[in-house]
């Protein structure tokens, strides 16, 4: 299973036992919207829980800040970053490309800020 | 240095923990008295001093900081921010109080930090911002009831790269993309790291990934070959450790060397300088002063040291006078309280004022046996307070 952290994703029915679990993690829940795994989860908790319950791994990606999309994908850094332990947001490799990537990281912040 | 004149300027200009930073904008947007206080928790290097004094910035409030470790007891945090929280200023401005390493408030529930805090918050007039380094210390927990907290955590490898790729264009350096990926990877989230690397064109780290433990070897080795101070400076700029963990590697390298004695009393006289500058800084809270710590080691200890083939020490003591020191350790702490008990003093005090004088007293057989009776210590206490005596 993918997960993109600070996107909300849908599960099937896993029991009490798991939804108590995530929700111990600090996994956010909407009944409409579905479950949400951000920066207030405990990360490497609600993975383990997922994991066992889907009997499936789950694989953490971390979003892009400029575009929303999957950050992780082609990343030089994939073997040494922990996205357990790092903060969920980072930049996709278009995004973190260009000679002015960190200008785009910068504005588009701001923009978020006012928005 | 790059890390001085790249911090960040405005929130903005930050990376990493982006969630963390707008939410703490919107708490301070919406803060009035009685509401909670923040609280930034997360490892040292992550931001959040930063971020608190960016926020101070950007709402245009004066901020009144404190490093709570430092001030512990109800009294002085009473003292020293008692006013700044129950008040503000003649044009109704206010104040962003900023206490800093709280989970140094943890040592002794009697000292009353924890519950000056929590009395601060519901009175303040003031917006009160905490950080602490250890969020599952369980006073931190404590505090959870009249907080909102927030986890800061390191800034993945690729937004540290594209903040480095930003440095070196701005100092218009060409590095190469290899070398970026090593500074990155070397400092594992540590952005402070990272820059440094950059800025020292970083030998130690140009080799590829390499475990932090060797990396700091490699630069306090770096240092202690260095032919000339620039060198020193750059070595010791790259060592990834807390400044006060620099001063206490470098001491355990010296009293490890064989250096001849004068050498030794100047090396260490160095250290006890740079030991001084630590605690001034700690003290007055003026981390300023901190970027002429490595500069006093380069430019006092390298000319002392050099050509003395001094090596980064690995090694710890032998165990076996590791155990001898942690059993008389045990017996000094055990022997403290009893006579704390007795002299109607605390175990500190007892330990720290009184018994280096009774151990001198124990030289005297009537005095030792009485003590010993008195006390009710057991008979291997005899042997130990004779050795002790014999100092």
């Amino acid at each position: 299973m993918k997960l993109l952290l600070g996107a909300w994703f849908t599960l099937p029915r896993l029991g009490t036992a798991a939804f108590s679990s995530l929700m111990k993690a600090g996994v956010q829940y909407d009944r409409a919207l579905g479950f949400k795994v951000d920066a207030a989860t405990d990360i490497a908790s609600a993975v383990k829980t997922l994991s066992s319950a889907l009997g499936e791994d789950v694989e953490l990606n971390l979003r892009c800040l400029v575009c929303g999309k999957e950050a992780c994908p082609g990343c030089s850094y994939l073997a040494i970053c922990d996205r357990t332990k790092v903060s969920p947001i980072c930049l996709c490799a278009e995004h973190s490309s260009g000679p002015d990537a960190f200008e785009v990281y910068e504005k588009t912040f701001a923009e978020t800020l006012v928005s | 240095m790059w890390v001085e004149k790249y911090r960040p300027k405005k929130i903005e200009e930050m990376i990493g923990n982006e969630d963390c930073r707008i939410a703490a904008i919107a708490w301070l947007k919406k803060w009035r008295p009685g509401a909670k206080a923040l609280l930034l928790m997360g490892p040292p290097g992550t931001g959040k001093t930063t971020l608190a004094t960016l926020l101070g910035k950007k709402f245009g409030m004066h901020l009144v900081d404190l490093n709570a470790s430092d001030t512990r007891t109800k009294d002085k945090l009473d003292k020293k921010i008692g006013e700044a929280i129950r008040t503000v200023n003649l044009f109704g401005e206010r104040s962003l109080i900023f206490l800093d390493e709280v989970d140094g408030l943890l040592g002794r529930s009697d000292y009353g930090g924890v519950e000056f805090i929590k009395e601060a918050v519901k009175l303040t007039q003031n917006p009160i911002i905490m950080a602490a380094n250890n969020q599952d210390a369980d006073e931190i927990k404590k505090l959870g009831s009249v907080c909102v907290a927030l986890v800061f955590k390191p800034p993945p490898p690729r937004e540290v790269e594209v903040y480095l790729r930003r440095i070196a264009r701005l100092e218009k350096v060409e590095v190469r993309d290899q070398d970026i990926t090593t500074f990155v990877t070397s400092a594992g989230g540590d952005l402070r790291h990272a820059i440094n690397s950059l800025q020292s064109g970083n030998t130690i780290a140009s080799g590829g990934y390499k475990d932090k433990s060797t990396a700091i070897a490699q630069a306090f080795e770096a240092f202690f070959d260095s032919t000339d101070s620039a060198a020193a400076l750059a070595a010791l700029r790259s060592v990834s450790l807390s400044p006060m963990d620099k001063v206490r590697e470098l001491n355990r390298c010296l009293i490890r060397s064989s250096l001849p004695p004068k050498k030794m009393s100047e090396a260490l006289g160095v250290l006890s300088r740079a030991d001084m500058l630590m605690g001034k800084i700690m003290k007055n809270q003026e981390w300023r002063l901190l970027r002429y710590l490595d500069n006093m080691l380069a430019h006092e200890l390298l000319p002392v040291i050099r050509g003395q083939n001094l090596r980064y020490a690995t090694d710890d003591l032998p165990f076996t006078t590791l155990v001898r020191i942690w059993n008389d350790s045990k017996k000094v702490k055990e022997l403290s309280l009893k006579y704390a008990l007795r002299a109607h003093t605390s175990g500190s005090s007892a330990r720290s004022q009184d018994i280096p004088f009774v151990f001198a007293l124990c030289a005297v057989k009537s005095f030792r046996e009485g003590l010993e009776k008195t006390l009710d210590l057991d008979e291997t206490y005899d042997k130990f307070l004779q050795k002790e005596a014999s100092r």
